[in-house]
C-alpha cells in the first residue's frame, strides 16, 4: 500500500480512521512508523540494527490505530475493504515469526486497547477478557484472586492474550494444562469484513463443526479476535520438582513419555539434548555432566504431588537415571523468566532461530537427528541445541535451535542463509513426520513453506481464506496466502 | 553529543526487548509502541547508530518518558539491576536541548522555571512562601513547588507539627527552585545554576538539617549535587524520615488511627533512593493502626507520575489514567485512607477515588495531640 502523506487521499483515510477511534488513537508518526517495523523476528531486528552500515529497508505501516472494542474494529475493517487496504494485527510484537509485520503497509491494527477483564466466574472457573490484554496483567489480576489460567510462557509479560490465541501459544504447564487452544471456550471475532461474531457458548458441543477452530492459529489472517472466554484454575497448594540426567536422548525422551503415559500428569517436563545439557547444568549447577538433563514438576494438593513424586522417581530410577535433587528444578522455576532477558538472550550480531516442531513420540527422535545433522553437516558455522519441553498423550514438542555468531555482513547474504537453515531443517524434519512449528507460528518466516507442509489441503485453507476475506486484506503475506 | 559507553550498552540491550512493557506507564496511556522502553531504545539506535537526525516524534517519544524506572525495577536483565532507561531518555533529552530541538511545551516550562522558579508560570507571589519570614535555625524545611503553590495546606501542617514538636526552623522566603525539574527536561547549565544558588540560600540560614518535602528535590540532593560538585553542609532528610525522628524521639504524642491505610510509594523516594520502610514505619508508629499493602508497592509501585511534566506535545494532563490504577488497588486492598508521599501522587490519584487521599504529613498532623 504505502500511500504518500502528501497526497489528499492520506488526509481522506486519515480522517475517516480518526473519526472512529479518535484523533489520540490514529498515529501516523514516524517514530510509531519505525517500532512498529520491528516484531520479535530475527529479520526486521537485523535489518535495523544494519542501518549504519547498509541500506536495506523495512516495510513500514501507513497508519496506527488503538480500536477500544469490537465496533471500532469492525468500522476499521469496513473501510480497508472499501479501499482495499492491508490490516494486521500487532498485539504485543513479540512474535518470532513476523507475523505483525506490516509487509504491505497498510493498517496497523493495535489490540492492546482492549485489554478489559469483564467477568470472572467463579462458579464455571472461566474469565472472559479482551484479548489485548497483556497476558501477564490478566495473571495478576486472577493470582489476587487464588486462580490461573495456567498458561505461562517466557512472553507472558509482552504477549497479549490475542496474540497467543493467533499463534497457538504454548506455556510451560502445557503438559498438564495444555495449550492456549485448549484454554478456549468461547469468543467474540471481528470477520474480516466487518461481522461482529460470538461462537458457541461452550466448546464441547455436538452442533457442527467448531467454529472456534477457524480463527486459532490463524494469526489474523483470518479475522480480529476481540474477547476470549478462558478457563482457569485455582493456584495449586504446591508445586514440586526434581532433576536428573540420563545417560543419552533416547533413554530421556522414554522417562517423559512414560511419566505422561502412566497417567501421573506430571505439569512440567524439560529434557534437554546431549548438548543443551552440557550448557544448562554448567550454568545451573555449576558442574560438568554429560548425558541428558531432565526436570519434571507436579503441583496441586500436597499428598497428591508426593505421591505424583514418588511413582515418578520410581520412573527415572528404573532408567538408570542420577538423582540431581528438588533444587535445580526449584532453581529453574524460579528463574524461568530470567533468560529471556538481555544479557541472557541471543542478540545480534547473532542470527538465531526458533526451530519449534512436534511429532509423534516414534517419529520425535528422528526429528531431532534429521534437523541436527541438516543444520552441523551443512552449516558448520551454526551450532544447534534443543530440548523438549511440551508433552503431549501422543507425543512431544521439540525446541530445537540453531546459532550463528558471526553472519555474513552482508544483509542479503545473511537472510539467504537464514532461510536456507529453515528451509532445510524444516524439510527434514517434516520427512521425518514433524511440522513447520509448535507454538511460535508461521507468520512472515515460514509463509513460503505452508503450502508443502499441507499438500492438497492447503487448497481447502485457501478457500476458507478466500470466502471470509474476499479483497485478501487480512495480514497479507502470512500463513502461506498472499495479497489480494 | 557523543554516545557514551554506558547509554550504548542500554540502547544495544533494550532495543529488540520487549519483556519489560507491562511495566510501562507510559505505553498504557497512550498504547503506542514508541512510547515503551523498547520503542525508545530503537529509536535512540537509529539517532547514535545509525545517523538519523532527531525526528520530531522521536523527540515526544523520549519526552513521554515519565523517568519512572518501573522498567528498571522489572528488568530481570544484568544480573537483576536492570538497564538504566531513564538515565538514557536523560542523556537523550539533554542532546535534544543542545541540538535545540526542545518541543514548545518544553522551553515553556524552562522558561517558567527562570523566570517563576515553578513549571507553570504562576506569580511568586501566590507561594506560601511568599509571606514567610525567614531566619537563622536549626532546621530548613524545604517544600518544593507542589508544596508551595498548589498544597499550602500541607506546608501549614507540617510547620504546625515542628512547633509541636518544639523545633527551631525556618523556611525560605519565596523558596527558589532547586534546578531538578531543569535537569530532568535536559537543561542541566541552567539547573545547576539554579541548584547553586539554593545551596547558597540555605547556607546562609546556618541550618544543620535540611527536610525536603518533593521527592524529585530529594533525589536532587541524594543523587545529582554531588555528580555536579555542588555540596551542602547540613544533612538532608525526607519529611517522613524527619517525622520518624521526632516520632522515636518522643517529640510527639500518637493518637491511635481508626481506620485501613495504605502507603503509595514514589518512584523518586522509592526507586532512586530505596526509601520504602521509613514512611511505612511512621504510618506503623500509630497504635493501634490497621495497614495494608496494596497489590504492587515497593520497586513494583504502580507509577504516580512525579516527573510526567509533557506527554504528547503537552503539559501532563493525563494523571487521572495513573491515579486510577493505583486507587482501584487501595480500594481492592480494602484501605479507607492512601497515605502519599508527593503532591503529584496526591493530584492523580485524589481525583479518580472517594477514599481519602493525604500526604503523610497530613497524615500525622491530623493522629497527633497538638500542645
Ligand atoms: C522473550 C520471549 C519469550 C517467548 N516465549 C514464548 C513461550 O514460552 N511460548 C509461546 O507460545 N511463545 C513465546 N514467545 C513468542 C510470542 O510471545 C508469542 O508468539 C505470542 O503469541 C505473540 O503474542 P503478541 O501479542 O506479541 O503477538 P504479535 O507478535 O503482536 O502478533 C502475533 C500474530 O498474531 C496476530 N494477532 C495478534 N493479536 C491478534 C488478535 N487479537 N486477533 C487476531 N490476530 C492477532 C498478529 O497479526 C500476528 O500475526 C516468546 C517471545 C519472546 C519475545
Amino acid at each position: 500500500m504505502n500511500i504518500a502523506k502528501t497526497s489528499y487521499m492520506f488526509d481522506m483515510l486519515l480522517f475517516e480512521l480518526r473519526d472512529i477511534v479518535g484523533k489520540e488513537y490514529v498515529s501516523v508518526r514516524d517514530s510509531d512508523k519505525e517500532v512498529y517495523s520491528v516484531d520479535y523476528f530475527w529479520l526486521p531486528e537485523m535489518c535495523h540494527d544494519r542501518q549504519d552500515r547498509s541500506n536495506i529497508t523495512r516495510p513500514m505501516a501507513d497508519f496506527i490505530v488503538h480500536p477500544a472494542n469490537a465496533e471500532d474494529v469492525s468500522k476499521i475493517l469496513k473501510i480497508a475493504n472499501n479501499y482495499k487496504i492491508p490490516v494486521t494485527a500487532w498485539g504485543g510484537g513479540s512474535g518470532s515469526q513476523g507475523g505483525a509485520l506490516p509487509v504491505f503497509g497498510g493498517i496497523i491494527l493495535d489490540t492492546k486497547r482492549m485489554d478489559t477483564i469483564y467477568k470472572i466466574d467463579e462458579q464455571s472457573m472461566t474469565v472472559e477478557v479482551g484479548t489485548g490484554i497483556i497476558h501477564q496483567t490478566l495473571e495478576w489480576e486472577l493470582e489476587q484472586k487464588g486462580f490461573s489460567t495456567m498458561h505461562d510462557p517466557g512472553s507472558a509479560r509482552c504477549a497479549t492474550v490475542g496474540g497467543f490465541i493467533a499463534h497457538r501459544g504454548t506455556g510451560v504447564l502445557s503438559t498438564k494444562y495444555g495449550k492456549i487452544e485448549d484454554m478456549i471456550v468461547n469468543m467474540e471475532i471481528v470477520l474480516p469484513t466487518g461481522e461482529i461474531i460470538r461462537t458457541l457458548p461452550v466448546p464441547k458441543t455436538a452442533c457442527g463443526p467448531d467454529l472456534n477452530q477457524i480463527f486459532i492459529g490463524a494469526e489474523g489472517t483470518m479475522g480480529i479476535v476481540t474477547k476470549v472466554t478462558l478457563t482457569i484454575h485455582r493456584l495449586p497448594e504446591t508445586r514440586a520438582f526434581r532433576a536428573f540426567v540420563f545417560k543419552d536422548l533416547e533413554t530421556g525422551l522414554r522417562v517423559g513419555q512414560r511419566l505422561v503415559s502412566e497417567n501421573l500428569q506430571p505439569s512440567v517436563i524439560r529434557l534437554y539434548s546431549e548438548n543443551e545439557t552440557k550448557e544448562v547444568i554448567k550454568k545451573v549447577l555449576g558442574i560438568e555432566k554429560t548425558g541428558a538433563y531432565m526436570v519434571y514438576g507436579f503441583d496441586g494438593k500436597k499428598d497428591m504431588v508426593d505421591l505424583q513424586m514418588k511413582y515418578a522417581q520410581e520412573i527415572a530410577d528404573s532408567e538408570g537415571g542420577e538423582d540431581l535433587g528438588a533444587h535445580p528444578g526449584e532453581q529453574w522455576w524460579n528463574n524461568r523468566y530470567k533468560f529471556f532477558f538481555p544479557p541472557y538472550m541471543y542478540r545480534l550480531p547473532q542470527c538465531f532461530g526458533t526451530l519449534d516442531t512436534v511429532a509423534s513420540y516414534s517419529d520425535i527422535q528422528n526429528v531431532y537427528n534429521a534437523m541436527k545433522d541438516v543444520v552441523e553437516k551443512q552449516y558448520p558455522m551454526a551450532r544447534f541445541i534443543g530440548h523438549f519441553s511440551h508433552w503431549f498423550p501422543w507425543g512431544a514438542m521439540l525446541y530445537g535451535r540453531f546459532i550463528i555468531d558471526t553472519p555474513p555482513e552482508d544483509p542479503h547474504e545473511a537472510i539467504y542463509l537464514h532461510n536456507s537453515i529453515w528451509n532445510d531443517a524444516l524439510r527434514a524434519a517434516m520427512a521425518a513426520g514433524g511440522v513447520l512449528n509448535e507454538h511460535h507460528g508461521i507468520g512472515l518466516k515460514l509463509s513460503r513453506l505452508t503450502p508443502e507442509l499441507y499438500g492438497e489441503a492447503f487448497q481447502l485453507l485457501k478457500n476458507v481464506k478466500t470466502t471470509l476475506d474476499p479483497n485478501g486484506i487480512m495480514n497479507p503475506g502470512k500463513l502461506g496466502f498472499g495479497i489480494g | 553529543m557523543n554516545i557514551t559507553a554506558k547509554e550504548l550498552n542500554t540502547i544495544q540491550a533494550c532495543r529488540y526487548c520487549p519483556m519489560c512493557r507491562q511495566s510501562c506507564p507510559s505505553e498504557f496511556i497512550n498504547y503506542k509502541e514508541s512510547d515503551t522502553p523498547r520503542g525508545r531504545a530503537m529509536l535512540l539506535y537509529s539517532v547514535y547508530k545509525g545517523g538519523k537526525p532527531f525526528e520530531a516524534s522521536t523527540v515526544e517519544a523520549m519526552y513521554n518518558c515519565f523517568l519512572c524506572g518501573a522498567c528498571k525495577s522489572w528488568c530481570e536483565g544484568q544480573e537483576l539491576g536492570g538497564y538504566d532507561i531513564p538515565e538514557l531518555v536523560k542523556f537523550a533529552r539533554r542532546d535534544i536541548v543542545d541540538q535545540g530541538l526542545a518541543p514548545q511545551i518544553v522551553q515553556d516550562i524552562r522558561n517558567s522555571l527562570l523566570v517563576h522558579d515553578n513549571t507553570q508560570a504562576l506569580d511568586k507571589s501566590h507561594a506560601f512562601t511568599a509571606t514567610v519570614e525567614e531566619k537563622r535555625a536549626d532546621v530548613l524545611y524545604l517544600l518544593g513547588e507542589g508544596v508551595d503553590y498548589r498544597y499550602p495546606e500541607i506546608a501549614r501542617a507540617f510547620v504546625q507539627i515542628l512547633q509541636t514538636a518544639g523545633v527551631d526552623h525556618t523556611l525560605l522566603k519565596s523558596e527558589p527552585n532547586s534546578g531538578k525539574e531543569l535537569d530532568l527536561l535536559g537543561y542541566r547549565d541552567d539547573a545547576k545554576e539554579k541548584a547553586s544558588a539554593l545551596i547558597n540560600r540555605i547556607q546562609a540560614t546556618g541550618c544543620r538539617t535540611v527536610v525536603v518535602s518533593d521527592p524529585l528535590v530529594y533525589d536532587a540532593f541524594k543523587n545529582d549535587y554531588e555528580q555536579w560538585g555542588i555540596t551542602l553542609e547540613a544533612e538532608v532528610l525526607h519529611v517522613s524520615e524527619y517525622l520518624l525522628r521526632l516520632i522515636q524521639g518522643g517529640k510527639l504524642r500518637l493518637k491511635p488511627v481508626d481506620f485501613t491505610v495504605t502507603l503509595a510509594d514514589s518512584e523518586f523516594l522509592g526507586r532512586f533512593n530505596g526509601l520504602y520502610e521509613i514512611p511505612r514505619a511512621v504510618i506503623q508508629s500509630f497504635n493501634p493502626v490497621q495497614f495494608v499493602e496494596m497489590q504492587w508497592h515497593h520497586g513494583y509501585m504502580q507509577s504516580t507520575g512525579e516527573a510526567a511534566f509533557t506527554f504528547d506535545d503537552k503539559a501532563f494532563g493525563r494523571g487521572k489514567d495513573l491515579g486510577e490504577k493505583i486507587s482501584t488497588k487501595a480500594e481492592e486492598a480494602g484501605a479507607e485512607i492512601i497515605v502519599v508521599l508527593s503532591v503529584t501522587a496526591k493530584q492523580h490519584i485524589s481525583a479518580t477515588t472517594s477514599l481519602k487521599v493525604v500526604d503523610i504529613v497530613e497524615f500525622v498532623n491530623e493522629h497527633i495531640d497538638i500542645f
